[in-house]
């Protein structure tokens, strides 16, 4: 049998906040989109004044001093990751990294938080926030 | 017969295509088996990353058309076994340290199998009381 599949298990929204809002689980189906969503982000800034930028590598190639520079990703509506969703995550933040940026997760969830703990790997993110 | 009599009888089959997608369909059919059965939503949380992390392994390193899934029930287990033609499987693979660190903090057992081809992964988590 075939069939086409509609794999809606993630939505990625962009608020005009600049943040990445994530609703849905993080798995091996949506993890690569969700990487590939903030690789293609704009880094924010604190001062909303700041230059406005499309991508971390404009900002980037554009010598902005950014302090500090960042993509934030709201992860309060995500109930479920796993090791290949973590692993997009993980990618994501050394490519926001080496532009010289952060990854902010914000209202990480404990099944987030679990799973960074689990792999040691919380220190890859910077955590604005926990929620119950 | 109510719920309550019902007993359960296993193992329970299913045999899925090999893509990222199936990975929801997998964890949903042991979430609601393990709820049957009684677990609690702690345990049912892990066995839903146990299933998530069997089918990581054999989704990303298989090379059959078809991969398959057996669910376990006992008194004291809910225990997933998958498998899948994958002919030159290695454990040891980089890219497995994430799904086998989890599985370890996860589960109170897992492993790891290769016999002539055929890799097959399993993974038990135990009832609390």
């Amino acid at each position: 049998m075939t069939g086409s599949l509609n794999d809606d298990s993630i939505i990625i929204e962009i608020g005009d906040d600049g943040v990445l809002r994530v609703h849905g689980d993080i798995d091996m189906a949506s993890g690569p989109a969700l990487e590939s969503a903030i690789v293609g982000h704009r880094v924010r800034d604190a001062d909303a004044d700041a230059p406005s930028v499309e991508t971390v590598e404009q900002t980037a190639a554009a010598g902005l001093d950014l302090d500090p520079p960042h993509v934030v990703v709201d992860l309060a509506d995500v109930s479920f990751i796993d090791s290949s969703g973590l692993r997009g995550l993980l990618s994501a933040a050394q490519h926001v990294h080496r532009q010289g940026a952060a990854l902010v997760l914000r209202q990480v969830g404990p099944e987030v938080s679990r799973l960074l703990e689990i792999t040691s790997t919380a220190g890859q993110f910077v955590i604005e926030s926990r929620r119950d | 017969m109510t719920a309550t009599e019902m007993t359960l009888v296993g193992p329970v089959r299913l045999e899925l295509p090999p893509i990222g997608g199936m990975s929801r369909v997998a964890r949903l059919a042991a979430s609601g088996l393990a709820s049957l059965a009684g677990f609690t939503l702690d345990e049912i949380d892990d066995i839903k990353i146990a299933v998530s992390e069997v089918m990581i392994a054999l989704v990303e390193h298989g090379a059959a058309s078809t991969l398959e899934l057996e669910f376990r029930l006992s008194d004291s287990d809910f225990t997933v076994v998958g498998s899948t033609y994958i002919p030159d499987f290695d454990p040891d693979h980089p890219d497995l340290w994430l799904c086998r660190t989890v599985l370890e903090s996860v589960c109170d057992g897992h492993r790891i199998a290769v016999d002539r081809g055929t890799a097959t992964i399993s993974a038990s988590v135990s009832r609390v009381s």
